[in-house]
């Protein structure tokens, strides 16, 4: 218990000795790595931004059926609680002629005219689809189609749609790209700065392990001293990141109010709790790697 | 106890260091490991203490059979046999007593008592006045003393020296022979690797005799040529 005290001591105090020793490398490093988690927490804003402007373009994708006057009412009451029961459908609503009618007028008051010229309504009722998600859209659309016997015709924003899966498509493949890449550029940038701690004190290394120090007693100061410039570092992006979000964002939103940016305090939280666990995690795996190859003594 | 049965130690650039060396070195021993330059001496040092593996044969140090060990168990046979460098590998930034402290630390055996061993070393090595001092302040003598101080706090039982007299004048040789002697009358098993015939002759211990990677003597009395 006791030499363990004294173990921990040796680590800690050997992790704070070397940062001190190396510090303008080691601020460096901080520096660096505060930057690259500043932009990977940008992108994964932005991912979000995108993510949630293609959910609220989803939101408004309608899809309307057109219904055959000669369609069983009782088919189509069947077919709008199956419906109902989808994923992906978030509301569907019946527009019987009447009502077609009623919006007709309302929407076109000096055209009433040509209603009257009619004897009866030409307008068809309709099911109204409402979608929370938009690549649900094309299956159901090509589902109701086929139905002859209850729709005229269906009405398909399909173009629109497309394009927002292509764009939500292409959003989620270069934001995990750049994710990826991003944290790799941070993992060196550790690596290089711990490497070269580690070179420092090769020698020390070297005795510690023919003394009969294990691998976890040589890595451990190193460790900690990775680990130390990701926190610091993620802990750097994280104040930004706040400063940012409680300055920048509400101007942003003003300007440009039509983008859905995340502003919501949970949503600022978890992503500066993750830009210090990724630093975390990046500073002490890249350390991790970095004194292993002098471990083989 | 040592024992080396049928070792064969080629390295990758395909040296051959050892020809099937067969030896045993019981508990308590005094042994000279004697031979010229590239016999093989330092190679069997190595493979004792797992700086390196053998190509086929086997090493036993007391139960363990070395070349069976797995990497994280090798720590636990460095800390029973003191291995002691001719180029001392003291650490530069660290004074005499912190580097005999050091071994403890790094081997996660520090703890309040730590204090009192570490000063009994240096008073047995005979460097209680040069506690503070740092390796580049000291003689040659003394860094072997504060080397030797470093495998005797750990209270191994199994010390080995390789060429401890190479880098020092005759008196300091002598006395970190006679510390040598102190620590074997004292139950630790010591081997000696070295190319001083004087010494060895004066001696008069066991020899064993490595040429060209095969033991070609073995002596319990022997001098430097049989």
């Amino acid at each position: 218990m006791l030499a363990s005290f004294h173990t921990t001591r040796y680590l800690v105090g050997s992790a704070l000795t070397g940062l001190w020793r190396n510090r303008t490398m080691t601020g460096g490093a901080v520096v660096t790595t505060a930057i690259m988690l500043i932009t990977l927490a940008g992108f994964l804003a932005i991912n979000d931004t995108l993510n949630q402007m293609v959910t609220e373009l989803g939101r408004k994708s309608n899809l309307i059926a057109y219904i055959r006057d000669d369609a069983r009412p009782t088919h189509v009451t069947a077919l709008i609680k199956d419906l109902r029961s989808r994923p992906g459908v978030r509301e569907v609503r019946f527009v019987s002629k009447d009502d077609a009618l009623a919006i007709f007028e309302s929407r076109f008051v000096d055209q009433r005219d040509i209603l009257d010229v009619l004897q009866n309504n030409p307008l068809p009722a309709s099911v109204e689809l409402h979608l929370n998600d938009p690549a649900v859209v094309p299956g159901l659309a090509q589902e109701l189609q086929a139905m002859t016997s209850l729709f005229d015709d269906v009405v398909v924003p399909l173009d629109i749609v497309e394009e927002i899966i292509g764009i939500s498509n292409l959003a989620r493949v270069a934001g995990t790209a750049i994710i990826i890449s991003l944290t790799g550029v941070t993992l060196f940038v550790i690596v290089n700065t711990i490497r070269i701690a580690v070179f420092a004190r090769r020698q020390e290394i070297e005795i510690m392990k023919l003394v009969g120090a294990t691998d976890w007693f040589v890595r451990g100061p190193f460790v900690a001293e990775g680990a130390v410039i990701g926190t610091s570092g993620g802990g750097i992006a994280a104040i930004v990141l706040v400063a940012i979000y409680a300055q920048v964002t509400p101007a942003v939103t003003r300007i440009v109010s039509f983008l859905p940016v995340s502003t919501d305090a949970e949503f600022v939280r978890n992503l500066a709790v993750f830009t210090l666990l990724v630093g975390l995690v990046v500073g002490s795996l890249g350390s991790y790697f970095s004194v292993r190859r002098y471990l083989s003594v | 106890m040592i024992v080396l049965s049928d070792v064969h130690k080629v390295y990758p650039n395909g040296t051959r260091a050892l020809d099937g060396v067969n030896l045993t070195i019981p508990e308590r021993d005094f042994t000279f490991l004697v031979g010229p330059s590239g016999a093989g001496k330092t190679t069997i040092i190595r493979l004792i203490n797992r700086d390196e593996t053998v190509t086929t044969g086997s090493v036993l140090v007391e139960t363990t059979d070395v070349t069976r060990l797995r990497r994280r168990e090798v720590p636990h046979l460095r800390r029973r046999v003191g291995v002691i460098y001719q180029d001392y590998k003291l650490l530069p930034s660290l004074t005499v007593w912190q580097n005999v402290a050091f071994v403890l630390k790094a081997t996660g055996e520090f703890d309040h008592t730590s204090g009192d061993r570490v000063r009994q070393t240096l008073e047995t090595v005979g460097l209680s006045r040069r506690a503070d001092h740092y390796p580049h302040q000291l003689s040659g003598g003394e860094q072997q003393r504060t080397a030797i101080g470093r495998a005797l706090v750990r209270r191994c039982p199994i010390l080995i020296a390789d060429e401890p007299t190479g880098n020092l004048d005759q008196d300091s040789g002598w006395e970190t022979i006679q510390l040598l002697v102190k620590l074997n009358a004292h139950g630790t098993t010591v081997v000696i690797a070295t190319h001083n015939r004087t010494l060895v002759d004066t001696m008069r211990r066991r020899v064993i005799e490595i040429a060209q990677g095969r033991v070609v003597r073995d002596e319990s009395e022997g001098g430097y040529v049989g």
